[in-house]
């Protein structure tokens, strides 16, 4: 094999990531890589224009991805987002906003819906204190409490159902008794448990690397252009499909039949697949389980073997080298080499992590060039283990530190053996690295220098890659890179025989599924939400094909969701990418709507998906049974009891009562009249006219309604102090567009709290010794609404002392730059 | 203010000290935190329009460029220049070097841009914020360097070369020494020129004794560029090569022998291949004595077994007297075998076939055996497997022929690390029949027969295979 030579230069420094003294001399720009160094006899520059030719596009057919196979019959949640986990109150004194789990709310969530389970284990602790039989106690132990009354007591209340439930003496004696544990045991016990299912689910929402490596396939049929997608679906994703596709260059890929499909026991995590010598073979990789199958010529499946992972898995890949080998990882640090026809052999096992040692519940391994040297990964860093030396050596092969210049909370999300069996146009050595920020690229020959480093800049966290075959012979291969939140990138990898791999050309973004919105018929808002919340459903598999045809390549990408949604999009390769390549636009056909149509139809008929919980419903039919004989007088108590006895609200409408006077107030002829009205004169030109009669209006007797007015008059202030500065600044009637929009955003509905203090409300909040002060304070200011010419100034002495912010957002009206920052500098 | 990459790394700190709230404890950074706290945290203190609208139009920046619409870029990168006006003296710093990177990748690939705009742009870059200026001097010449104006990327260089900003930090001098090395660099490439047409000239010429004075000039100053730069350790493939060159030249032997010396053993460098091709060639130039060569390729083959050096390791291997390298040179073409890029490499199934039969002949075989008992579990289903059989036949008929030699002495009933092998086979195949995914085992055993018989069949075709 070629070693490439030489090697693009590169500093090598040993040490912790986030080392602050290490030039960043892989520089991270795509064009760096395109730079290489010329030939010693450097060639004749022809016209000094670079070469782009290496480069390649991909222009899309469709704007967005649209849906292969109809939706699934399960509803589809998703799932806690973290409006749930964390504490929704703002910190003031920070600078960026922090994440606090608010185990307080969920807490007594969690005991008012679920108080059955809560409260349930400590009946057994006060066992000896209840008496279940109901005779009359004999006991002179006061903390014998009958259950039986005790229930009869309860009747048919709920007590966490109905707070106002009747609270009996033994009900009372009940609380007392059981008060100490309730309050103490549930508190401390429970709340630590939820404290860590928080954390862990919080955990799990910033990352969720349980679908590391995807779990959607390609399995290539007998013909190129015909194959089987497989992948999970059901509510559970326990559910293995096959389905058999045919793709054509010319049209969208076409769904053959029904899938056929094998019921798993636990949702399925990865689905890998490769084809060695000939033969397709199938690994799934479930939480606690994984199995393997092969795929016979017809596209059948056959069991080969399955395999319990008792701590749980977290990774399996198949050996591109030899038929039905395979390597697990296991959580407990396990790494396992596992054949059929031999069974599992570990060949490492460490429970902490290569560099950090620390403790590593996710663990990775791949195969490597080596048929017997496999890639153990971690969060922190690669080795290579050679399975038939001794057990725990090997040599790292990438290390998340100063080596490959990675910064401070760096790790790694992925490695991969990119050597798949075609070893044209790349080295047949090469892994790739993908952590949070960058990708990686090294060469196992060089361990610990990567060859490659790019900053991918994906949003969340890249958990997918596929490293497809080159689209025409002598092409760069495309590299697929995927975002759990669906975020696709497409790169080209070139560089064989003696070059270094290096990127070929700008890297390209491929839309995602939420992209292809538009596609779909407008819904009612409610349904909408929920259609792009299922386009958001993160990514969990990818798998793309480029079946050789005579004319452009064509490459077939396909993705599913977590939903259990398999989407399709069609790529076709640019046949000349010129120095000015065109802007590709492709817009939605009519096939595409239609599709997309019939999808959202079927998407539809789906029931949603059941509540976790419902509140506990009251029998008010006994109840009702209860007040039946009582005569019904009046009509509030019989609107009260139809509406209880047909299940539904009850609405004012009902009760028979016209509520026009508690209708919600209908907004005060205030500000935004006035300021209606000003820019109305203004656009007539008549603005000095009306301040003139806003001047008459507000030095004139004192008669305004108090409350609403309240609030008015801050904006008026506010709005007046700039009426008063469009005239002297602007005295020509027509005013400049700009302003316009600095008045309207003068007078938000804020209020400062210097002029609560000018009302008589003032007074409620402030404790009785501190009034007088605050009273004199008040007099000692010349309180607005005297004179015009007294509204401005002391509005903005009082503003001064409170109300910082919203004096600077009225005195910098059109925010130029220096206005703005001479305060800022002050201070 | 020391450094420029403890200012990039600063950002990344606070958003660590933000996050250890959380009990995730393992000190990993989520780039996605913060989106996820802002659809929660409404308090705290807010972005700032102006912070908005400058990562709003990053976003943009960045779209725009991944889906190649330069153009586009182009104009949003007119309004993203706001932010070296931030009053967020953090990013106010980081500015500079954003710009730089999004600024130069648009006109890397824009239509119209031209190596004037790209200048322009580098130079205002250069002056703003002072940390980037080696930073950008580097780059910028690497640019004109791939334009092929060498006399520019020269020129700067060397401005950027006596540039001095405040107390000299390290990486600031590794930057110099990089952008000294680059320049001696291209000082080499002129004098490689040179040389050329030197090798041109008569002797006896006037010209000859003018350019090779212009040559020695040239190189005395490439030395001083480039000797600093590979005293640091790193990957410095071409300045090594073409320094040694040079000295070659100037009949510095020992110079150039230490040089690589120092490249190839020295702990603190990484373990490059290259290194150690690049003192073994140097050592061959010098007609080393065989010692030392094998002590070169010794070391490169623990390495890289692949490298394709091995096989003329293995040549000078067979030549030797010592038993032990004949030993060794057998583990060396076991070793360049077992790496999935060289299965069909037919000079090394030639060589093995051909040594495997002199071992048998020489009556070593302890050394085959050993070497097999760590393969005989795996090679057969490597190499010797039915498909490879198929594919090798219909390919390359000269392979398949090789590798038939080599499997039937491996696998074959006629030596006996074969027979054990074939026996065991031979009782597997007798156990009742395995379900159809065993091709491991069932298939070679199979195919070990099968591969057998092609030798024997192929005995004739022996000749015509050998050289």
């Amino acid at each position: 094999m070629d070693f490439p030579s030489p090697l693009p230069p590169s500093l090598f420094m040993t040490g912790p990531l986030g080392l602050s003294n290490v030039p960043d001399v892989p520089f991270m720009c795509s064009w760096r890589d395109a730079l290489t160094l010329p030939e010693p006899r450097p060639r004749t520059s022809e016209d000094g224009a670079p070469r782009r030719a290496e480069g390649l596009l991909w222009e899309l057919d469709t704007p967005g991805p649209l849906p292969l196979l109809p939706p699934g019959p399960d509803p589809w949640d998703p799932g806690v987002t973290a409006r749930d986990l964390l504490f929704r109150g703002g910190y003031q004194f920070r600078r960026q906003p922090r994440a606090v789990l608010d185990g307080t709310e969920q807490l007594s969530r969690f005991l008012w819906d679920h108080g059955d389970i809560a409260f349930a284990p400590l009946g057994q602790l006060m066992l000896e204190n209840f008496k279940l039989e109901g005779a009359q106690s004999r006991s002179k132990k006061k903390t014998v409490v009958s259950v039986k009354r005790l229930l009869q007591d309860l009747g048919g209340h709920q007590p966490w159902g109905c707070p106002w439930a009747y609270l009996s003496y033994r009900q009372r004696r009940f609380s007392i008794l059981g008060g100490p544990i309730l309050s103490t045991s549930v508190a401390s016990l429970l709340g630590e448990l939820l404290h860590e299912e928080l954390a862990l689910r919080w955990q799990r929402l910033l990352l969720d690397d349980t679908f590391t490596g995807g779990a959607l396939a390609w399995v290539p049929g007998r013909t190129p252009a015909a194959g089987q997608l497989v992948y999970p679906a059901g509510g559970a994703l326990d559910t293995l499909y096959f389905q058999k596709v045919s793709l054509s260059p010319g049209s969208e890929p076409r769904v053959l039949g029904g899938p056929g499909h094998i019921q798993l026991r636990g949702p399925v995590r990865q689905v890998v697949t490769r084809t060695v010598q000939g033969e397709a073979l199938l690994a799934v990789r479930s939480d606690y389980h994984c199995g393997l199958w092969s795929v016979g010529k017809q596209g059948q499946p056959a069991p080969l073997q399955m395999l319990q992972v008792e701590k749980g898995a977290t990774g399996i890949s198949l050996s591109p080298h030899l038929p039905g080998e395979l390597v697990v990882c296991s959580r407990s640090g396990a790494v396992c080499l596992w054949t059929p026809q031999d069974g599992l052999r570990q060949i490492y096992k460490d429970s902490e992590t290569l560099v950090f040692r620390d403790p590593s519940p996710w663990r990775w391994a791949d195969f490597t060039a080596h048929p017997r040297v496999l890639t153990v990964g971690d969060r922190t860093g690669v080795k290579v283990v050679d399975t038939q030396g001794p057990p725990g050596c090997g040599l790292l092969l990438f290390r998340g530190g100063a080596e490959a210049s990675c910064q401070k909370g760096e790790r790694i999300l992925l490695t991969q053996y990119l050597g798949e069996h075609s070893p044209e146009c790349l080295h047949p050595t090469l892994h790739l690295v993908c952590t949070q920020f960058s990708l990686y690229l090294v060469d196992e020959r060089l361990p610990l220098v990567p060859l490659l480093k790019w900053n991918h800049g994906l949003p969340s966290a890249p958990l997918l890659a596929r490293l497809l075959p080159p689209p025409r012979p002598g092409c760069p291969r495309p590299l697929l890179l995927a975002g759990q939140a669906g975020e696709l990138l497409l790169l080209h990898l070139a560089g064989e025989g003696a070059s270094a791999p290096r990127l070929a050309g700008p890297p390209q973004s491929l839309p995602s599924r939420s992209d292809s919105l538009s596609a779909f018929p407008l819904l009612e808002p409610r349904s909408q939400r929920w259609l792009q919340e299922r386009l958001k459903a993160p990514t969990i598999g990818l798998a793309a094909t480029i079946p050789p045809s005579a004319s452009a390549p064509v490459l077939s990408l396909f993705h599913l969701s977590a939903a259990g949604d398999v989407f399709h999009q069609r790529l076709r390769l640019q046949a000349e990418p010129g120095p000015d390549p065109p802007v590709p636009t492709a817009s939605w056909t009519p096939q595409a709507t239609a599709r997309c149509g019939r999808w959202l139809k079927a998407l539809l008929e789906v029931p949603p998906a059941a509540p976790v919980w419902a509140a506990p419903a009251f029998s008010h039919r006994r109840l009702l049974g209860c007040f039946e004989p009582q005569k019904p007088d009046g009509k509030v108590p019989e609107g009260l009891r139809t509406a209880m006895a047909q299940g539904r609200l009850l609405r004012p409408r009902d009760l028979g009562l016209l509520l026009s006077e508690e209708r919600p107030p209908a907004p005060e002829p205030g500000p935004g009249d006035e300021l209606s009205e000003r820019l109305e004169a203004a656009w007539e030109g008549r603005v000095a006219g009306w301040w003139e009669r806003q001047r008459g209006a507000s030095s004139g007797p004192e008669k305004q309604p108090k409350r609403p007015k309240r609030r008015t008059q801050l904006s008026s202030t506010f709005s007046s102090l700039s009426g008063r500065l469009d005239l002297s600044d602007a005295p020509s009637p027509p005013p400049s567009p700009d302003q316009t929009p600095a008045e309207a955003r003068l007078q938000p509905p804020v209020t400062p709290p210097s002029q609560d203090l000018t009302q008589e409300p003032w007074a409620q909040g402030v404790p009785s010794e501190r009034r007088q002060t605050l009273r004199d304070y008040m007099a000692e200011l010349p309180l607005r609404g005297d004179s015009p010419g007294g509204a401005s100034a002391p509005s903005s002495q009082t503003s001064s002392i409170r109300a910082t912010p919203s004096r600077q957002q009225a005195a910098v009206p059109s925010g130029s730059q220096s206005q703005r920052k001479k305060p800022r500098m002050g201070f | 203010m020391s450094d420029f990459s403890e200012e990039l790394i600063r950002p990344t700190t606070e958003d660590e000290q933000a996050e250890p709230c959380v009990s995730s404890g393992t000190g990993m950074y989520f780039p996605w935190l913060q989106k996820r706290i802002e659809t929660v945290a409404t308090g705290g203190k807010q972005e700032k329009d102006f912070g908005q609208t400058t990562s709003a139009c990053f976003g943009f920046i960045r779209e725009a460029l991944l889906k190649h619409q330069w153009q586009k870029a182009a104009e949003y990168m007119c309004s993203y220049l706001q932010i070296l006006e931030d009053s967020d003296s953090n990013k106010r710093q980081l500015a500079p070097e954003i710009i730089w990177r999004l600024g130069s990748e648009i006109l890397y690939y824009h239509p119209n841009s031209s190596v004037e705009t790209f200048n322009t742009f580098a130079d205002r870059m250069k002056n703003i914020g002072v940390m980037n200026y080696l930073k950008i001097s580097l780059q910028h010449a690497l640019y004109l360097l791939h334009h092929g104006l060498l006399e520019d990327a020269n020129r700067n260089l060397s401005q950027a070369e006596t540039w001095r900003y405040g107390e000299k930090s390290s990486s600031q001098e590794v930057l110099i020494n990089l952008i000294q090395a680059y320049k001696g660099l291209l000082q080499y490439y002129t004098w490689s020129k040179k040389k050329t047409e030197l090798s041109q000239l008569d002797e006896d010429d006037y010209a000859y004794n003018s350019a090779s004075q212009t040559m020695l000039s040239h190189s005395w100053k490439t030395s001083i560029n480039l000797c600093a730069l590979i005293q640091i350790p790193g990957v410095w493939d071409p300045f090594v090569k073409s320094y040694v060159e040079m000295l070659e030249f100037y009949g510095d032997r020992e110079g150039a022998r230490e040089v690589l010396t120092n490249y190839a053993y020295d702990e603190k460098f990484p373990s490059n291949p290259n290194a150690h091709v690049y003192l073994y060639s140097f050592l061959k130039r010098e007609k080393a004595p065989r010692e030392k060569l094998l002590s070169v390729l010794k070391i490169l083959f623990q390495i890289v077994p692949s490298h394709k050096l091995m096989l003329e390791f293995h040549r000078l291997l067979r030549k030797s007297e010592k038993e032990e390298h004949r030993k060794l040179a057998l583990e060396v073409l076991f070793g360049v075998l077992d790496f999935a890029g060289c299965t069909r490499n037919i000079t090394a199934w030639k060589y093995l076939a051909k040594y495997l039969r002199q071992t048998l002949m020489g009556s070593h075989l302890a050394w085959v055996q050993e070497q097999w008992n760590s393969r005989k579990n795996w090679w057969p289903g490597f190499h010797f497997s039915y498909f490879w059989a198929k594919n090798d036949w219909k390919d390359d008929k000269a392979l398949a022929c090789e590798k038939a030699l080599v499997a039937g002495m491996l696998l074959g009933k006629s030596c006996s690390p074969g027979a054990t092998e074939e026996a065991q086979w031979g009782r597997f195949a007798q156990k009742p029949k395995q379900p159809s995914w065993n091709i491991g085992r069932v298939f070679v055993t199979r195919c070990g027969s099968w591969w057998s018989n092609c030798s024997s069949e192929l005995c004739g075709l022996e000749h015509a295979c050998w050289p």
